[in-house]
């Protein structure tokens, strides 16, 4: 079982009419509310806060790419990660992804992927998504595009770790005469691979064919979870071989502090800022971006996001964050760790307007009085 | 009255064609809400032409998208689809996307095309005129981009009420279909403004007064900039011109198609 601390960088200052005056923290967000001073702070807090994860023994950190929203203001993670690769020192580095059809050609994000390898030592893991549906707009990229651009440019960076250079590539959306990438990773032949998604069958069906991880997206109920997850694992039966727990991650807010009455009432506010505003708009799914059966399904899993919870009873009743003191985080993740049969807990420590020094507090908490039991009870129950 | 439907095979690309009337033939080119099935305003033109109504790839049951990448890719398909039906010099009656698309047809091949009449056409960047976005999830809110009286029967029967329609996949395909060649460049093609010139046939342009989703400055680019064309501005009516105002549009396509 490995523990990882998820940071989305979200911005945590918008305004208390928000939610009567936006309709998104997406795309059309007016940016003139990013206020470039206090964005430093933030970065410089949230950068700190990963180094902890690391000092505190986490097993990895993760980093993610999204464009033109108050929700995770990181439109580069590489830039985070390098960062990281210097500053942390036993930690992996997940970078949960680089949105690969954006990248021009994809390769740059292959060379950048073995930069970090090489800085941090072989600490890696890659990341590769097919990018979020608002970044369809935001880029103006054709989302009816997006599953063959990025099958394509996952092939080629795949190519490019592992086959001597230089050698051509003509595809349908790149055409490139030399690929030959300096550098090259550590890790071979190639860095972990870690694939994220929201329960289109065709992405579980990719990453169980390729024998790679699939990361859980988060903020659905419990259920809608088990679902994806028991899929995963079919397929893979279906390629003939069974799934290891580590293949699997699932991503969740977590808010540890000494009681239970405590943890809900320091975390509540903050709670209800991320459900309300910071996940207004995230979940798009522009025409085309995956089959119409797929979308139709996932609307229904809508009805089981995590922004359709009103109470903390819904929050509880759904599994959408698991908030408590030590003994009741730890008793609530060992059932459904268990149950979702997942070997990556990638928890979420921080989630907007959370102040620095409880989010170091509440991952402090997490890392010393929840993380070991869990490791030693896990580690028996998903290996055997 | 008269209604054939039929599957063709276009250069590979299964075709769904409805035939409608008698009389001289008259092909009709769809919009993004994909009108594939019959409606008034189709039945009003079939008084006196034998109306042909083709489904693009990718809407209804016409496939073929995954060989279609732009708006030309769709054009090619209807010089494929007009030589199957060995149909020359056809008038053309076509509404937004469709209208679009039989400008670039007519560029392609000038014989396949006779007079136009041009609905509400998609197809141009006009400066301070920017379209509005078509592909957002809200219907509510798509009703009131489309239409001029959004509450009226008409937006009422034709847009899902909701996810759980049972139209919904057939409106994802059609979203599908209209993306893949009109998400960007959004909805135009930047080299079309500078092929007007060329596109020398009678074109009737139509617009509704209040379309929010492609200004009005649209259509009155289209008929200053083509060599031999008129506009007709309706007013009280959006974007949904043929619903909107189905007597008069069929009226007005009807006495020019008649006229030249």
């Amino acid at each position: 079982m490995k523990f990882f601390a998820f940071h989305l960088m979200p911005w945590d200052r918008l305004p208390d009419d928000f939610a009567e005056k936006y309709d998104t923290a997406w795309t059309w967000l007016p940016n003139e509310m990013f206020d470039p001073e206090h964005g430093g702070e933030l970065y410089n807090n949230y950068l700190d806060q990963l180094v902890l994860a690391d000092q505190l023994g986490f097993d990895g950190v993760c980093v993610n790419e999204h464009h033109q929203n108050a929700y995770g203001t990181m439109p580069s993670p590489n830039l985070m990660a390098s960062i990281l690769a210097r500053q942390t020192k036993n930690c992996r580095i997940a970078v949960v992804g680089n949105a690969i059809p954006f990248y021009d050609p994809p390769t740059r994000c292959a060379e950048e992927f073995s930069m970090i390898d090489c800085i941090s030592g072989g600490r890696l893991i890659a990341g590769l998504v097919v990018g979020g549906g608002p970044e369809y707009y935001s880029f103006s990229k054709n989302p009816t595009f997006a599953r063959e651009m990025y099958r394509e440019a996952f092939d080629l960076i795949l190519r490019a770790w592992t086959e001597p250079g230089p050698f051509e590539h003509y595809g349908k959306h790149w055409k490139l005469k030399y690929v030959n990438p300096w550098p090259r990773p550590i890790q071979q032949p190639h860095p972990p691979i870690w694939i994220p998604g929201a329960g289109s069958r065709e992405t579980i069906q990719f990453v169980a064919q390729r024998r790679f991880a699939y990361m859980g997206i988060p903020y659905f109920h419990m259920d809608f979870f088990q679902r994806n997850f028991d899929v995963f694992r079919d397929e893979c039966e279906k390629c003939d071989y069974t799934t290891d727990p580590e293949q699997l991650g699932w991503l969740l807010p977590i808010y540890c502090a000494e009681t239970d009455e405590q943890a809900w009432a320091e975390y509540e506010p903050h709670l209800w800022y991320f459900v309300k505003k910071l996940l207004k708009g995230l979940v798009v799914f522009p025409p085309g971006y995956t089959s119409a059966r797929s979308i139709a399904g996932i609307q229904k899993g809508l009805l089981q996001f995590m922004s359709t919870c009103e109470t903390r009873e819904d929050i509880e009743a759904g599994g959408y964050a698991i908030v408590g003191s030590p003994d009741t985080v730890r008793q609530k993740l060992s059932e459904r760790i268990k149950k979702l049969g997942v070997g990556n807990l990638l928890g979420l420590f921080q989630l907007g307007t959370l102040p620095h020094d409880m989010t170091c507090k509440n991952m402090k908490l997490f890392a010393e009085k929840v993380m070991p039991g869990l490791r030693e009870e896990l580690s028996v129950t998903l290996t055997s | 009255m008269k209604t054939e439907n039929k599957t063709l095979n276009i250069a590979g690309k299964k075709t769904q064609l409805t035939i409608l009337g008698e009389g001289p033939p008259l092909l009709y080119l769809h919009s993004a809400g994909g009108e594939t099935e019959p409606i008034a305003f189709h039945h009003k033109l079939a008084e006196k032409y034998t109306v042909y109504l083709p489904a693009h790839p990718g809407f209804a049951l016409s496939e073929g998208l995954d060989q279609i990448e732009d708006i030309h890719d769709l054009a090619w398909h209807y010089v494929d689809l007009l030589g199957e039906l060995n149909l020359e010099n056809v008038p053309v009656v076509s509404y937004s996307l469709g209208a679009w698309t039989a400008a670039e047809v007519k560029l392609m091949r000038p014989n396949l095309i006779g007079p136009m009449v041009m609905i509400a056409a998609a197809g141009l960047h006009v400066d301070g005129s920017p379209m509005e976005e078509l592909f957002i999830d809200s219907f509510d809110k798509l009703r009131e981009l489309l239409f001029f009286d959004p509450k009226g029967q008409e937006a009422v029967d034709y847009f899902p009420a909701d996810t759980n329609d049972p139209r919904i996949l057939m409106w994802l395909r059609a979203r599908e279909a209209t993306a893949r060649v009109g998400w960007n460049p959004y909805l135009h093609d930047p080299k079309l403004a500078g092929h007007l010139h060329r596109l020398n046939s009678p074109v009737q342009v139509i617009w509704g007064r209040h379309d929010k989703l492609i200004p009005l400055a649209h259509g009155e680019y289209y008929a200053k900039h083509l060599p031999n064309a008129k506009l007709t501005v309706l007013e009280e009516c959006g974007h949904m011109v043929p619903y909107e105002k189905t007597e008069e549009t069929a009226t007005i396509a009807l006495d020019f198609l008649g006229s030249v």
